[in-house]
């Protein structure tokens, strides 16, 4: 009892940090990326004083939106190729720092 | 035909028709916020996450043999049944994973008529417990492991279940006050359309992940049928029919989807506006690949409901109805021991006429549970054309006497 509670936290702790970091981060970098697009679009995207035109486009904004989007997009590949690695066999490894699939031991 | 072949073919079907409870019980864990925020059309959501659960159960080749493994000790640690369960054509064996197999099933579909989003794995554990304490005896269950791994019913089951929540509702709790944050001076209109893409994207990695993790549960079960009765002998994969019927029983259970579950999920706990709904999902979408790729197993059915609670909590002002977190908790609490009680007197009855008279009416029993709960739930209907009506005052919030199930 008292190793598997051992054992349980010692994942748990893990699974949190892990979780943030993807979980709570990525969704960040998307807000960001909604945040910059609003303000590259800049008019109705962002909330301004009723009967005034909205504050003008800031086309920097709008690159930087999709910048934002495109670490997302590789965020959720890095996760759908963890799935099909771990369904092969294989793992994901951070060894080198960028992630390698190599057999799972 | 002998004996042990028809046991085996109503193993089989029984097996199948678990995997389908599982995929129609679970859809809610990915879909129910795509829907409740109308970033999906109903059906395209359903459609979408069956064809992903799908995908994701064909490329779960990694062997799930050893599934049961964690909880009962009916098999040995290479995947091979006991060999004191398969004297005699492994009847044994069959009788107590058809009765577990049953025990799960009936608490599915029980907890669906509620609207309860209760774990499948729970139900299925559950009722493999109860069939193999009545058919083996205490000492049949590994409630603890060998202390050298997390394993048994309290490092399998019971741990998880308890912190899984936790983390998940934490995660989505932090990333929903982030966004809320990020996103204060951009136009609401403006952030509902960017974030329901998004949603959409973390809602299809939840199926996915779904497909890989549920659907290699019965294809473990029915391999080590099959290999109880001889019909199968290497541990080291699965036969290829199993791998395509499991795949498409849950993506059929998943494309007709549990809709009462997904309205409980979607609009009784929380009112979920498109950032919540990203946030809820990405959590549940990272807190799974990290919990498999660390081996710490856990339901996908607590990390969704951890965090549509969480992204409740996390955004300012909004309100989370803890009545309906309070049933589902206790749904949580029971669905072991309840799907155990259920498994374990299907072994009884089994054992009771003994051989295949036994297995006929253990199936004939689940047949008319299962007969029954679809009746009762005709007469108030959830379907894709009412799952987002308004909460308050809704059918969904009546009870049925519990015992439904276990008296039929």
């Amino acid at each position: 009892m008292t190793d598997n509670l051992g054992f349980a936290l010692d994942g748990a702790w893990k699974v949190l940090t892990a979780g943030l970091i993807l979980g709570a981060g990525l969704p960040l970098l998307f807000a960001l990326g909604i945040r910059s697009l609003a303000w590259g679009a800049g008019g109705e995207a962002e909330v301004h004083e009723s009967g005034v035109s909205g504050p003008k486009a800031q086309p920097i904004g709008t690159v930087l939106g999709w910048l934002l989007f495109a670490i997302v997009v590789a965020g959720i590949v890095l996760g759908i190729t963890f799935i099909v690695a771990s369904g092969f066999g294989k793992a994901l490894s951070f060894e080198h720092i960028y992630p390698t699939i190599i057999d799972k031991h | 035909m002998t004996e042990s072949t028809v046991i085996l073919a109503l193993v089989v079907v029984t097996a199948l028709g678990f995997d389908f409870t599982n995929g129609f019980h679970d859809t809610a864990n990915a879909m129910a916020t795509s829907i409740a925020t109308n970033a999906l059309r109903p059906k395209v959501a359903v459609a979408l996450s069956g064809l992903l659960n799908l995908i994701g159960a064909f490329l779960s080749v990694e062997v799930a043999l050893t599934v049961t493994n964690a909880v009962v000790k009916i098999q040995n640690s290479d995947g091979t049944p006991k060999e004191s369960l398969t004297a005699g054509g492994g009847e044994a064996l069959l009788i107590i994973v058809l009765a577990g197999l049953v025990g799960g099933i009936v608490w599915n579909l029980l907890t669906w008529l509620l609207g309860l989003p209760s774990s499948s794995s729970h139900a299925l554990f559950g009722g493999l417990i109860g069939s193999s304490i009545a058919g083996l005896g205490w000492a049949g269950v590994n409630w603890n492991g060998n202390g050298s791994k997390l394993d048994g019913v309290v490092g399998k089951v019971i741990l998880p279940a308890v912190m899984s929540p936790v983390i998940a509702g934490v995660i989505a709790a932090v990333g929903t006050w982030l966004i809320y944050r990020v996103v204060t001076g951009v136009a609401q209109r403006f952030t509902d359309n960017g974030f329901r893409w998004g949603q959409i994207g973390s809602a299809s990695l939840v199926s996915l992940a779904h497909g890989t993790n549920d659907a290699q549960k019965t294809m473990g079960v029915i391999t080590l049928a099959l290999i109880a009765t001889g019909d199968w002998t290497d541990t080291k994969s699965i036969p290829l029919w199993v791998k395509v019927a499991c795949a498409l029983a849950i993506a059929l259970g998943t494309y007709l989807g549990g809709w009462r579950i997904i309205r409980t999920l979607g609009k009784g706990l929380v009112e979920i506006a498109p950032p919540q709904g990203m946030a809820a999902e990405s959590a549940s979408a990272a807190v799974i690949l990290a919990s498999s790729h660390l081996g710490f197993a856990l339901s996908t059915t607590h990390v969704a409901t951890g965090s549509i609670l969480g992204s409740g909590v996390g955004k300012p002002g909004a309100q989370v109805r803890w009545r309906v977190a309070g049933r589902m908790v206790a749904a949580w609490l029971i669905t072991l021991p309840a799907a155990a009680v259920v498994g374990a007197i299907m072994w009884f009855l089994g054992d009771l006429i003994g051989g295949l008279g036994g297995a006929i009416l253990i199936f004939v029993l689940l047949l008319s549970a299962a007969g029954f709960m679809y009746w009762r739930s005709r007469k108030e209907p959830v379907g894709h054309h009412n799952v987002n009506d308004e909460w308050e005052g809704a059918p969904a919030d009546e009870r049925v006497p519990a015992v439904a199930g276990r008296a039929s």
